[in-house]
């Protein structure tokens, strides 16, 4: 594992040099087990993030993985800390890793669940219906994240970004999911989901 | 049978589109009084809660697992593999020197498919577009209408190794900004006007009849729009009729109102009534008031449709045929790919079909490509998404779900 110092160095330094044509097949292969430890460095050696507004992935459909992968090499999602890491993946490494998170147990990391939203939260969640996509669990499925166990603090900054216009390559359907909704009952469906 | 690179470099042109696509669009600003939230009531709908959006797989289905031998079509038509290795593809336009271009949505490529020494291939020609579903030629020029966006590639088919920089007409369009139902079908029309929809916001709810659930019309610099449909839910095919020239779409009904529809449309714009209204959100179908949004008389002065296309069966592309090599009882027949339901507890759609055009202005619909439907495990293995008859007569159908495009011929027994 890196530390946060050398982390945001090599990020520093991928960035200055990303390369304009990269013929993916030729790429360099990289062992799973090393790219599993960059995404750990993050997103947490169990694949349950230690770090503010940096999504938990352990437990999420092995779908979802694949295809958030698959759009943040494509520049569907533009999430620039990712993009080193993501430009070189081959079709071959987007399963695996999606297959090596999904497999892996979720645990909420972070400020627990503040127990005085939790009911604004659900009473939100069921006007919504999260669970029709989301699952009556929260675990997610398919193209659907899990929210249940998610970090907090992640689950906010998603649904902000969705509810401003900023996230792309979601469904449509979230934009029109979480319109309207406040700062306040943002945090609140973040509570309830994440303590599911 | 082409082969083709399913593997395919990330090449300077696609970096270009990065840089277009990290312009997001500006936040979603309601206009007063309308609000796109969903007003449907899934418990009252009694259909199963659990239904959701199929997947569509970011990874192309490889050549030997294309369904193309479980395609059913009627007798002395066949069908192949014309294209494959394009995941997500969907909309088909060809350029004037015979060059494909593949539209897409969520996995925001633009493809471009061309022939070289005998072999099809595929290549990402843009991509980090929000949902370039959207295409058209003209002049030369490809259209490229994403979710708020519109570019335009001058002499694309002569620079497609370097495609350079758009003419950005964003701002000359000046669609709105939200993003639900708002990917684009776009195409020119007889009167060499750029036709595209704006869509309902939603899945059911008061829409600006100003502003949502339209077909529009503009100049191709995106000047001078006029509005030719209203209360459109969420068209996203149309096509002209070859000898009357009145413009026809598909439309896709509301969902969580049960399994049996609101049924899907095909609508005809009859000529003395370009602007008219077809009803959203008040009334579906062939007359059918709204359960969640009621008010008197919802279906006054609401052109009914020419025919019912099925409860979610999801129409998109369309197209009327005109070419030398089907027999003669399909000429001036419409084409309906459609791309099969996801809110309905029995799978229905994944098929091709047609509609007959009648003297009334109605249409009668007939079965032509099936097979990718297993009624009995309620399970598809493809979707068909959009069609484009070619010079020689025969027609390509996309199918999304598998990354490929499949060649109807016919020859006489």
């Amino acid at each position: 594992m890196i530390g946060a110092v050398a982390f945001w160095r090599s990020l520093a330094f991928s960035l200055a040099t990303v390369a304009v044509c990269v013929p993916r097949a030729g790429a360099q292969a990289v062992p799973l087990a090393e790219r599993i430890e960059q995404c750990g460095g993050c997103h947490g050696a169990d694949g349950n993030s230690p770090i503010e507004k940096i999504p938990s992935l352990a437990g999420q459909p092995e779908f979802f993985l694949l295809n958030q992968l698959f759009l943040m090499r494509e520049g569907v999602r533009l999430i620039e800390p990712m993009t080193p890491f993501v430009k070189s993946l081959a079709d071959g490494e987007m399963a695996a890793l999606a297959k090596h998170y999904a497999g892996l147990q979720p645990k909420l990391t972070g400020a627990g669940p503040d127990p005085a939203v939790l009911a604004r939260g659900a009473e939100l969640a069921a006007a919504r219906r999260c669970a029709s996509c989301h699952l009556p669990s929260l675990a997610g499925q398919e193209q659907m994240p899990r929210l249940a166990k998610q970090r907090i603090d992640y689950l906010i900054h998603a649904l902000t970004d969705i509810r401003d216009s900023r996230r792309s390559g979601a469904d449509t359907v979230m934009s029109a999911s979480v319109v309207a909704l406040s700062d306040a009952d943002l945090a609140a469906l973040a509570n309830y989901a994440a303590s599911k | 049978m082409p082969t083709l690179s399913q593997r395919i470099g990330l090449c300077s042109a696609s970096a270009l589109a990065i840089l277009i696509a990290a312009t997001l669009p500006a936040a979603t600003q309601a206009p007063p009084g309308f609000s796109p939230l969903d007003k449907s009531n899934p418990a009252a709908s009694k259909q199963d809660g659990s239904l959701r959006p199929h997947a569509t797989p970011p990874l192309p289905a490889a050549l030997d697992k294309l369904p193309v031998d479980k395609l059913k079509l009627p007798p002395g038509f066949k069908a192949e593999v014309w294209s494959h290795g394009h995941a997500g593809g969907r909309t088909i336009v060809m350029g004037p020197k015979g060059t494909a271009f593949i539209g897409s949505r969520i996995i925001g490529r633009v493809y471009a498919v061309t022939e070289k020494a005998g072999k099809r291939e595929a290549k990402v020609l843009l991509q980090g577009l929000t949902q370039p579903n959207g295409l058209a030629v003209k002049d030369g020029a490809l259209y490229v209408l994403a979710i708020n966006k519109v570019l335009r590639y001058d002499n694309i088919e002569d620079r497609l190794d370097n495609i350079g920089t758009p003419v950005d007409l964003t701002d000359k369009f000046n669609l709105p900004p939200d993003i639900h139902h708002n990917w684009k079908y776009a195409a020119f029309g007889p009167d060499a006007k750029l036709y595209i929809q704006v869509g309902a916001n939603c899945n059911i709810c008061e829409v600006n009849p100003g502003v949502h659930g339209q077909i529009r019309r503009y100049n191709p610099d995106g000047s001078g729009m006029e509005i030719v449909a209203r209360g459109v839910r969420n068209t996203v095919g149309f096509d002209w009729h070859p000898v009357t020239k009145e413009l026809w779409f598909t439309d896709n009904g509301r969902d969580w109102a049960g399994d049996a529809g609101p049924e899907d449309e095909l609508n005809r714009i009859p000529k003395d009534k370009e602007g008219a209204n077809f009803g959203f959100p008040y009334c579906h179908a062939n007359g059918i008031p709204d359960l969640d949004i009621k008010r008197p008389d919802p279906c006054a002065g609401v052109v009914m449709p020419a025919a019912l296309t099925g409860p979610h069966t999801a129409g998109l592309g369309i197209k009327f045929y005109t070419g030398g090599m089907f027999p003669a009882q399909y000429q001036n027949v419409a084409f309906i790919a459609r791309r099969g339901s996801w809110n309905r507890g029995q799978k229905t759609g994944y098929d091709v079909i047609i509609a007959r055009p009648q003297p009334d202005g109605t249409a009668k619909l007939e079965p032509f490509m099936t097979g990718l439907l297993d009624t009995g495990k309620n399970e598809f293995y493809g979707r068909p998404t959009y069609l484009l008859p070619l010079a020689d007569g025969s027609m390509l159908v996309s199918d999304e779900q598998n990354g490929a495009i499949y060649r109807i011929s016919y020859a006489a027994r």
